[in-house]
């Protein structure tokens, strides 16, 4: 076994970055589908129909009792299969399509109980009161209660954002080359000998692109906190 | 004007009005009274459709309607009628003291920014807040709050304002400050509905004082027959009850 060379890390820096667009892309994918099917889930949830509630509840318990590596390979040989009865060819069809799905499945769930908290935190006084002053349901929605719930779910936002990052390092179990995927060819075009430098490198990675999305949301929350007690802002 | 007969509204399996009718002449003081959980609260929340009633009918000038069914239009038509004063005021924490008053004019009733802003200005001017415009609710007094509830009550003109224990959520200084601006209201020949536990107010400012107990009206009349000669014995028990508290609060 060679001994450890630290150097190594920064050398290959650059090739896993050039990988980087893999992943970000896979995350945005995730957070733009799921995000909007947890969008509709937890509008299910806070709505008084009894049967469309039961049902976005049940799909929530369902999906967050499976492990992500497990769902992924559900997805990636399920889904095929699925399509194919109803006559579609799923040939030749990019990996990356199947890790959005599947992480799209399960952040869907994890968002509509951040959304459905944040909507929840709004005093419904306020909705009341848009009504009582002539607003419509949705103005009320849209111009009161949905930019404070934003603000509200920013914190809970920004950990699903990281968790789904982290766990969205599973996809290369089924072939997708982002930077994980990348680091383990790495790994093997030298034998194995480079495994634990390769593993900080991505580690490195994952490390920065956590701190960069917790200081940008971090400061979009603070930007959009006016009316907040901590604030001062008043002429 | 506004004539409610027969509200009927029951939560869960609580029957919390049975049977009420009320109603309200141009530029009326009608002060309601009486004990937690009589359904005052209630009343005034079926009256601009914050709760839907189970039986009875409205009538609003023009309008007229049964309470269970109402169009989702003929809602939006009667509150553009009414406007409510909230116990705990239920200012938009996100905006102004100046938007939390426009937002009904510029968005419900499509009034010009400019415009809309003279409004808005001068309804604050009105309960003496001249000087916190660009003040967010969290950086105000509790009193201050509540005028800027009224404010935006009064900026869109409505033909009666509700007031649900506007004062009851102030610490006692802070009273005074809210009372006097609805005086002032009541001077202007602002048609209101009132809900409180104030009886200065009842006793000085209303023509017409309700007593309600158990989801029915026991009794009403101006505020001298209320106040001095009560035809009902409940309702002189109200009053004692009320009276002895005032007096041991002191
Ligand atoms: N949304 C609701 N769901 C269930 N019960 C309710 C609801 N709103 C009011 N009630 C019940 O209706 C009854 C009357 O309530 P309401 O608030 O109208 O009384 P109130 O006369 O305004 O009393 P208070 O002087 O304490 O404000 C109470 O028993 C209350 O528990
Ligand atoms: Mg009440």
């Amino acid at each position: 076994m060679r001994p450890f060379h630290p150097l190594f890390i920064l050398e290959i820096i650059p090739e896993l970055v050039t990988y980087l667009p893999v992943t970000l892309g896979m995350v945005l994918g995730t957070v733009l589908f799921g995000g909007m099917w947890g969008f509709f889930l937890a509008l299910a949830k806070v709505r008084r129909r009894p049967v469309t509630k039961a049902l976005a509840e049940i799909y929530t318990y369902v999906t967050r009792c499976v492990p992500s590596v497990v769902m992924l390979f559900v997805v990636f040989y399920g889904l095929p299969e699925l399509l194919l009865s109803v006559g579609i060819n799923m040939n030749g069809v990019d990996n990356g399509f199947f890790v959005i799905v599947t992480f799209s499945i399960l952040y869907a769930a994890n968002i509509s109980e951040v959304f459905r908290s944040a909507y929840l935190a709004i005093d419904k006084g306020q909705r009341e009161a848009a009504v009582s002053v002539g607003l419509t349901e949705a103005q009320a929605f849209l111009r009161i209660v949905l930019p404070q719930s934003i603000v509200v779910a920013i914190p809970n936002f920004t950990n699903s954002l990281i968790n789904l990052m982290k766990e969205g390092a599973l996809a290369y179990t089924i072939g997708l080359i982002d930077i994980v995927g990348q680091g383990n060819r790495i790994i093997g075009r030298y034998q194995g000998s480079y495994t634990l430098e390769v593993y900080l490198a991505l580690a490195a990675l994952y490390w920065i692109m956590t701190i960069m999305i917790q200081k940008f949301f971090g400061a979009v929350e603070k930007k959009l906190s006016r009316g907040k007690k901590e604030l001062t802002t008043a002429a | 004007m506004l004539e409610i007969r027969n509200i009927h509204k029951t939560f869960g399996g609580n029957q919390v009005l049975k049977g009420v009718n009320i109603k309200v002449e141009k530029g009326d003081v009608v002060v309601i009274l009486g004990p937690s959980g009589s359904g005052k609260t209630t009343l005034l929340r079926c009256i601009n459709f914050l709760e839907r009633a189970d039986e009875g009918s409205l009538d609003f000038d023009e309008i007229h309607t049964e309470l269970k069914n109402a169009s989702r239009r003929t809602v939006n038509k009667i509150r553009k009628k009414t406007a409510f004063v909230f116990q705990n005021y239920n200012l938009f924490q996100n905006k102004t003291a100046l938007q939390n008053v426009m937002e009904g004019l510029t968005v419900a009733r499509k009034v010009p920014r400019e415009e809309a802003e003279v409004i808005a200005k001068e309804a604050l001017d009105k309960v003496g807040l001249a000087d916190r415009y660009g003040y967010y609710p969290s950086q105000l007094s509790g009193g201050q709050q509540q005028r800027v509830g009224i404010a935006r009550a009064v900026a869109v003109r409505p033909e009666v304002i509700l007031f649900d224990e506007p004062t009851s959520a102030l610490d006692p200084e802070l009273i005074g400050e809210v009372l006097c601006v609805m005086k002032e209201l009541a001077r202007e020949g602002v048609t209101m509905v009132v809900v409180t536990h104030e009886m200065s107010f009842a006793h000085d400012v209303a023509n017409r004082v309700v007593f309600m107990e158990g989801g029915v009206v026991v009794e009403e009349g101006t505020p001298r027959q209320i106040f001095q000669s009560p035809r009902e014995e409940r309702t002189s028990q109200f009053l004692h009850r009320i009276n002895r508290d005032y007096d041991y609060s002191i």
